[in-house]
């Protein structure tokens, strides 16, 4: 008895020996990943905080300190551009992510019928994702050209009113929330993998009980997708807050000498990245632009928090009885 | 949701939003590789028994540019084997952006371009060689061989920056379009230049919609343009030309007030805005943005006439287009705005005799005569603007970039009627311009008169005039 009570606890120290072993060579494998997170991502994040109190800019002999001043410069609207940035993105992402969110679903309840070509429409709306986003502006920017343009030549041919698109302040952002819609193959592409999880006994109970093609979209592929559309809320918000690319190429001026306009026409669609892109590099004020991107930082904490909040109400998660 | 799987979407969400944060902060500028082709004469090299120096050169400029840039660098290397030139190109829109990067890496060129907003607030932390120092030393070269408005200065004595080339504006025009349309062509010398009501009857003529009826004609159709008779660009050069034309200025005199809602400045960039909205003769220029180049507007027969910068004649002469040149239509007094990107020295080279070599290299048209014969830039040298010689060199030896009103409408205009731009006395530039500019897209609209735009521009700029160069304080 002795002897296997000696083993047992021998076996338990080599256990935890082991365990620690383990714990070292694991902590070693990810390493990688924790230095990049601290170098690439903790370290500029706590610098970026230290320097939206002071006034940094690149190649200045010194910073001094500013405590609140750079917050308090875009508040006052002292800082011209503050607004029209505000004004600008919180209109694109409370447009473009419900917009995407319905648009993709419906999309992906589509391409999970069973229709002719379904693997051709499939790769259609995945395709422009694999187009560079730049390039894809570009060619967006010429077909869109209000005079001359593929866009409204079409929209002439069947006698349709053409748009100004990207030229005027009125149309340039609701012209770069279609642009987004046309991006969203990978939103597509989650909600139709998500559709395909959804058990065939479901709608076969449902088809038994009379339902019809629409109370199957209601009663089962709605309430089973929700924690998928939950995720591509969270995620198409994120981006959609952060999005830079499409107005930097396809709505801000390029002429170098003397202040290029970024988000025009007059500021419209100056989003908020933007923004701050435009005083880091365009005025060299760092310390304004750290200022901006806290603020950012900020908002997206809160906004991302008050969905999980409310995401209780009305996501439904398999097998978890403890919902609200 | 349960408790625990809260805790990990939280960590999710927060790692999300960071990532976001940063990678909204990080900068993705394009590396730009140099070029191989410059290599040296490693036996030359030894001959010469010198340290190898290797300057860096940044630049930006169309594909055409690039090539006469690198065949002036490679000649320079020829010249003076010791010391290899790697020029960099980079995108004009990106230029800031990326030399703000390099200056953060401490990787900064020896030599190059500046725009002026940046080099404007660069020049103000004491980053450039005062060239008036350097040229004080230089046996060869004086101050008065200079055109006189081209220094960037900082005070009257200190120059930190000095114009890449002689640029300024002309009415660029189509011949072919202006027989068709059978109006009689725009003049060359100052004094015949076009009232503005005379322009803009031209211009209507030109312009025709996709039923042939030109602006002119009661049916015409102005959402249904085919050419357009004049396209112009909206940033603050070419609007210069009216403004300063017309008596007006961005600030006063003295550099305490913002003016561009003066009488004068309003009433030059309203008759600007109308070409657009009221006499359908011009693009709008926020659309303009998605039409190709001026010059390839010109060539394609988007437009009949451009209101641009001489160094159009490079891709025009290039692509061999029926073109001429004209002067500007005149408001009150003709003139040209002369303006130019900056050539700099940067101090923390390593180097900077080696770079007011390349530098000298480059404004001798002698030694680099590519870069003016092709039509890119004029002499900064005032003897090639005066010496028919030396005109023949660089003006004749090329006809296809410059046309027969050439020397007229852009050569001893600018020597004449040359008036520095706005980039040359505007302190604080970078913020004063961009916010104007941006509150001027509503008058390129339509939707509102330049004098409401420019007086609400007036109000908020105010505590941003930070005074003129060219006024001792």
């Amino acid at each position: 008895m002795e002897y296997i009570e000696k083993m047992n606890a021998a076996s338990r120290t080599s256990k935890k020996k082991k365990k620690l072993k383990n714990l070292y060579i694991g902590l070693l494998f990810v390493s990688p990943v924790l230095l990049g997170y601290a170098i690439f991502i903790l370290g500029p994040l706590i610098i970026s905080i230290i320097l939206s109190f002071t006034d940094f800019s690149i190649g200045a002999k010194s910073t001094k300190f500013v405590g609140l001043l750079n917050y308090k410069d875009m508040f006052t609207g002292k800082d011209f551009f503050f607004f029209p940035a505000v004004k600008a993105t919180a209109y694109y992402v409370l447009i473009s992510v419900p917009l995407t969110i319905v648009f993709s679903f419906l999309v992906a309840v589509l391409l999970n019928q069973r229709i002719k070509f379904r693997g051709f429409f499939r790769g259609v709306f995945y395709l422009p994702v694999i187009i560079p986003i730049a390039s894809a502006s570009i060619i967006w920017m010429w077909i869109l050209q209000p005079d001359f343009g593929v866009a409204n030549y079409l929209l002439r041919l069947v006698g349709l009113p053409t748009s100004t698109w990207l030229a005027s302040d009125t149309t340039v952002l609701p012209t770069l929330i279609l642009f987004s819609l046309w991006l969203s193959g990978s939103t597509i592409v989650i909600f139709l993998a998500g559709l395909q999880t959804i058990p065939s006994h479901l709608y076969e109970a449902l088809e038994v009980d009379g339902g019809n093609g629409w109370h199957k979209l209601i009663y089962v592929m709605i309430p089973l997708s929700s924690p998928i559309i939950f995720f591509n809320t969270v995620i198409g918000f994120i981006n959609s807050i952060q999005t830079f690319v499409q107005p930097f190429i396809m709505s801000s001026g390029n002429s170098g000498s003397g202040g290029a306009m970024m988000g025009g026409p007059d500021n419209a669609s100056l989003l908020y990245v933007l923004y701050v892109f435009q005083n880091a590099f365009r005025f060299s004020k760092m310390g304004a632009a750290s200022a901006s991107a806290m603020l950012l930082l900020i908002v997206t904490l809160l906004i991302t928090a008050m969905f999980f909040k409310l995401s209780g109400y009305w996501v439904h998660s398999e097998g978890d009885d403890s919902r609200k | 949701m349960k408790k625990g799987s809260k805790h990990v979407s939280w960590l999710i969400s927060l790692m999300l939003v960071l990532s976001l944060v940063l990678s909204a902060c990080s900068n993705n500028g394009n590396e730009n590789t140099s070029d191989p082709a410059q290599t040296t004469n490693d036996a030359a090299k030894d001959a010469e028994k010198k340290e190898p120096v290797k300057l860096k050169f940044t630049y930006w400029g169309s594909p055409d540019e690039k090539k006469a840039i690198e065949g002036a660098t490679k000649k320079f290397t020829e010249k003076y084997p010791w010391i290899t030139v790697e020029p960099i190109q980079i995108p004009n829109s990106d230029y800031n952006t990326k030399l703000t990067a390099m200056a953060a890496g401490n990787d900064i060129p020896d030599t190059g371009y500046m725009t002026s907003d940046l080099g404007d607030t660069w020049a103000k932390e004491g980053k450039f060689v005062n060239l008036f120092e350097m040229l004080a030393n230089d046996p060869e070269l004086k101050k008065e061989n200079y055109l006189d408005y081209i220094w960037y200065k900082q005070t009257p004595d200190n120059a930190w920056g000095i114009s890449t080339a002689g640029e300024a504006f002309g009415l660029f025009y189509r011949k072919d379009l202006m027989e068709n349309a059978g109006v009689a062509t725009p003049p060359t010398k100052a004094e015949n230049a076009w009232t503005w009501d005379q322009f803009v009857e031209v211009a209507k003529k030109l312009t025709i919609d996709k039923k042939g009826n030109t602006a002119m004609d009661p049916d015409f159709d102005p959402k249904n343009i085919k050419q357009y008779g004049v396209t112009f660009e909206t940033w603050a050069g070419p609007i210069n030309n009216f403004v300063f034309s017309n008596g007006g200025d961005w600030l006063s005199k003295d550099g305490k007030d913002f003016t561009l809602n003066s009488p004068e400045s309003v009433e030059a960039i309203q008759k600007l805005a109308d070409l657009i909205n009221v006499h359908h003769v011009a693009p709008s220029p926020l659309a303009a943005k998605s039409l190709p180049a001026m010059n390839v507007a010109l060539q394609s027969g988007i437009a009949a006439m451009a209101i641009g910068g001489q160094w159009m004649n490079l891709d025009l002469g290039n692509a061999k287009v029926n073109y001429d040149l004209a002067v500007l239509p005149v408001l009150k007094k003709s003139l040209t705005v002369a303006i130019s990107g900056a050539t700099v020295l940067f101090k923390d080279s390593k180097h900077p005799e080696e770079a007011w070599m390349l530098f000298k290299w480059m404004s001798d048209p002698a030694g680099a005569i590519d870069l003016y014969s092709s039509g890119l830039w004029m002499p900064t040298l005032k003897s090639w603007y005066t010496d028919p010689a030396l005109i023949a060199k660089w003006v004749d030896a090329n006809p296809a970039a410059h046309p027969p009103g050439f020397k007229d409408a852009m050569m001893n205009q600018v020597l004449n009627n040359g008036v520095p731009d706005s980039s040359y006395y505007l302190k604080n530039q970078a913020k004063i311009v961009s916010v104007t500019l941006s509150s001027l897209d509503a008058v390129w609209l339509g939707k509102k008169t330049a004098q409401d735009a420019l007086n609400e521009v007036a109000a908020q700029i105010q505590p941003d005039i930070q005074g003129r160069y060219d006024v001792a304080e």
